[in-house]
Formats: structure tokens, sequence, C-alpha cells
């Protein structure tokens, strides 16, 4: 285990979980700066969806509330929207996945973010710890 | 129910080389190595190594076992020499739904091998004991030998050359369907070496499989990775099989659906009287049928997969399903099987099918899809 990140490991693999995001039972991370919140979906979620070929993005301006569709992902796997765990407006978009949807696989807490959101009010209590997700995906494998 | 869950043998040695690793058919092995769909590519134009040994293998021996197999299958075996595979063919049952579809491989009259699908390791083997039995041919002994070998496919057009590097020395003697019987691989002997895959062979890709025991296995899948061979997984075995119009069991055809409107006329021969379900066949074949398989194309570029089971509309009326799909590189477009109404299955024209988002104008088109 190192500093910044939880490794969890399973029959099927390894994911890793970084200290410094939050994280939701719908296996999303957000990185919550002042009014900001950067969301992208787990390592874990990436390695269940396996190889992304589509994402299909918000408009910029849009309002969205908690719980929320903000994207479609198209994987070989599966249909998965990301849903948002707060309300705000959408701020900035990811474009780069338009070109590489599959920057979500390689780079899933990096250049794999999703959307950033500017919000009024943040329910932290509603977010999952880094240890309450790694247990929870522990505990799913 | 007990699900059963096994470990491919070499599961180990994929994932040192990279391996992502998920279930199949009630087997842990490799989906993927980082990129499916590059997996692909270099399987189309260069050569990929898959470790495909959560196919069931059986080895059939003891008295007339010609005679066993040409009663139990779906096609006629007097046409197949020694050293030379079947090529598919289907287990039916009475009512000719398909069981599986297997490779058989003939090293004797008496000697045959087979190689089964990976869901039905276990369900094969009970339908042949059964019939084995009750057709009293109690001097035949079918051994699954699953667990304690391994089968390599390495795969495309420069296989020959991995094979050649890997001391086997038929590389370019071989032809399809044909196999080398205990032949030297890296060395070693193996139980057999065969000139088949599931790419499309005889569209685009050209290739080997290599069944041998589990530490000669991993030596070969690591040597023809340094070798040069890319290592693949099960999505792009997927694309490819699909590209090519392969059907997988239990996806596009399963006990409800017969070989005439599965359209898969390779596995059979329709003037076999004596085997399980071939009297059926005549009959369903001469009567003829409501649906048929047909290929499907989207627009190029259009990134969306077609899921299983979604529906095929002319207008707003369901004329079919979709049994498989899958966004092909190769061709930069969705593709997918599935079965329509026979009074739709034009080939060239365009129906609606449902994806992502909502309906899209697909191509209905023969196969191969490539």
């Amino acid at each position: 285990m190192s500093d910044h990140e939880i490794i969890v490991k399973t029959k099927l693999g390894e994911y890793s979980v970084p200290k410094n995001l939050l994280y939701t039972a719908k296996d999303e991370w957000v990185r919550i700066e002042g009014d900001t919140a950067t969301l992208g979906i787990t390592d874990y979620a990436q390695k269940k969806l396996k190889y992304i070929v589509n994402v299909e993005l918000p408009e910029v301006g849009k309002k969205v509330k908690v719980d929320e569709s903000v994207a479609t992902l198209e994987s070989v796997k599966a249909v998965a929207e990301v849903y948002t765990p707060v309300e705000g407006e959408i701020i900035e978009i990811n474009e780069e996945l338009t070109e590489k949807p599959d920057l979500i696989n390689t780079d899933p807490y990096g250049r794999g973010w999703i959307v950033k959101l500017r919000t009024s009010k943040i329910d932290e209590g509603k977010l999952l710890s880094p240890e309450n997700y790694a247990d929870k995906i522990s505990k799913e494998e | 129910m007990l699900k059963i869950v096994r470990e491919v043998p070499l599961l180990s040695v994929q994932r040192e080389l990279g391996g992502s690793v998920g279930e199949f058919a009630g087997w842990i092995t490799s989906m993927d190595y980082g990129n499916p769909m590059e997996e692909h590519m270099c399987t189309r134009t260069s050569v990929s190594v898959f470790d495909v040994s959560h196919m069931g293998r059986y080895v059939i021996k003891g008295g007339r076992v010609f005679e066993f197999l040409q009663k139990l299958v779906s096609k006629d075996l007097s046409e197949v020499g020694t050293g030379k595979m079947s090529g598919p063919v289907l287990l039916m049952n009475e009512n000719a739904g398909i069981r599986d579809d297997i490779m058989l491989y003939k090293v004797s009259e008496d000697l045959w091998f087979a190689v089964v699908n990976a869901p039905n390791v276990d369900k094969d083997l009970e339908w042949m004991n059964t019939w084995r039995v009750r057709w009293g041919y109690t001097d035949i002994e079918i051994e699954n030998v699953t667990l304690k070998s391994t089968l390599i496919a390495i795969q495309g057009p420069k296989a020959a050359e991995v094979m050649e590097n890997l001391g086997f020395n038929e590389a370019r003697n071989l032809k399809i369907l044909e196999f080398a019987y205990g032949a030297e691989v890296a060395g070693k002997k193996t139980v057999l070496v065969s000139r088949s895959g599931w790419t499309g062979e005889e569209v685009r890709s050209f290739g080997f499989e290599i069944w041998t025991d589990v530490d000669h296995g991993a030596e070969i899948l690591r040597k023809s990775v340094a070798l040069g061979a890319r290592p693949a997984g099960l999505i792009a075995r997927d694309t490819l099989r699909l590209e090519a119009g392969y059907l997988l069991i239990g996806q596009d055809m399963d006990e409800n659906t017969n070989p005439v409107e599965a359209r898969y006329w390779l596995p059979i021969s329709l003037e076999k009287e004596d085997c399980i379900g071939c009297s059926k066949l005549r009959e369903i074949y001469e009567k003829g049928v409501s649906r048929i398989r047909v290929g499907l194309k989207l627009k190029k570029g259009l990134r969306v997969i077609p899921r299983h089971n979604a529906g095929i509309y002319a207008g707003n009326n369901l004329v079919g399903r979709v049994t498989s799909g899958a966004f092909s590189p190769y061709l930069n477009a969705g593709v997918a099987m599935g079965y329509v109404n026979v009074s739709h299955a034009y080939i060239g024209s365009k129906l609606d099918l449902d994806v992502r988002g909502g309906k899209q104008k697909a191509k209905i088109v023969d196969f191969p899809l490539i």
C-alpha cells in the first residue's frame, strides 16, 4: 500500500483507490476544490466495463440535480450512465474523450476525467471515503 | 444452483503478460491485454497469441469410435481423413436444436480428439456418455483432459513466421484443417498442432492452434510473445469471430435454434439419415423456416455497439432480434448478427436497430462481414 492510494486486490484483479478523492456507491469519483467538483469513474468501474468505445458528454452550462446522468459510456461490455453526486452547473467537459474515449481506461483518475461542475452545496456525507469505497469493492468480488 | 468457476491453467502467465482478467462461461481468463481493438487489428494485420484453454478437450478412444461419432454428430464423417479435422460439427438434440458445435480430429479410426465450447465442457461429456452407453459402445472411453492440457492459438498473417521461429517445421506445409499429431514445437512434443482458428481463418487471418501440456503451453505462450506475437484476449476473439460470421453457442444458437434458420451449413450433411436430429433436420429443411440469420452493418464512424436481444424493426414493426454485436475496428463501424423474419431478410436493404440513444439504420449483409 502506497501513501497516496489504496490497492484493492481481489480474485479477479487489482484496483487503485486514490486517497485524495471521494467516491460514490455507483463507482464514480469526485475531486472537490472550492466550489468546483470534477467527476470521473473509478479504476474498478473501468475494469468492469472494459474497453470504452464512446462517451456522450453533456452541454456546458447544463444544470444538473443529484443522481442525474451527466454522461453515457459505451464499452465493449455494456452501456453505463455516469451520475453526479452533487448538484450544479456543468462548467467544463473533457473534449479529449470524444476522440480518445479509452483515456478512461488508461488514466481513469487523470486524463480520463469526464466533467467539471460548479456547485453551491456539497453534501459530503453522501460520499464514500477512500477506505469505505475500497471496502465496498473488496466485498463485491 | 452452485456455480462452478474455474481458473484456466495459464492464468498466472496471462497476468504476467498484462492480462486483464474476467469471467467467461465459468472460467476465469483474460478478457484483454489493455486494448482489445488493437489486439483485433494486430490479428488481422500481423500476429496475436490467444490462450484458449477454456475450450473443452476430450480424447475419445476404443473400438468403433468412428461409428459412434458418425451417429452422434450432424456431419458425414466418412469425408474426414486421418490427420484432418472435421471442421465444425453439431451435437443436435432430437428436434435438430443445436446443443453445441464441436471440432473433431481424426488420429485413426479408433482414436479421435474433440474440442468443445467452454460452457459445455461437462454437458457435452454427459451427452456423449449417455448415448455411448445407450448404443452399447462400452469399449469406448471418453476422457476430459481440459484441465491438464492447454490450447494456444497463434493467429494472423504472420502466424506461420512465429511458428517457424518456434521450431515447428511444418508451418508452411500444413493446410487448413490439417493437423500434425505429436509435432514438436520449441523442442518438445505437443499433442498436436493444427492449422485452424476462430478469428476468420478463410477471411483475413491464417493461424495455428497448439494442443499441449500445461508447462509446455506456458513456455509457448511466453516464447511466442517474445517472438513478436501480441497477447490477445477473449474480447478481441469475439469481435474477430463476429466479423467472420461465426456463431457463438448460447448467444447466436442454442437448443431452440436449428441449423437451417441459423444458415449454419458447414457442419451439416443434409443427406445423412442416421444421427441424432438428422431426420428432423431434413424435415425442417424441406418445410422451410420463418426466420434466418443475417449480418448487419451500421453507419461507418458511428461508435455504437448493437447488444444481444436488441430489436430489429421495419418501421414500427419488430421483425427480428440481434444475437451478437460489436464495434469493428477493421470497418470502423458497429456490426451485428441476428435473426430476421424471412419476409424482411433482403441483403442490401436497411432496417432500424435499437442501439444506445435510439434507433439507427442498419444494412442487411451476408457473411463474412469483412
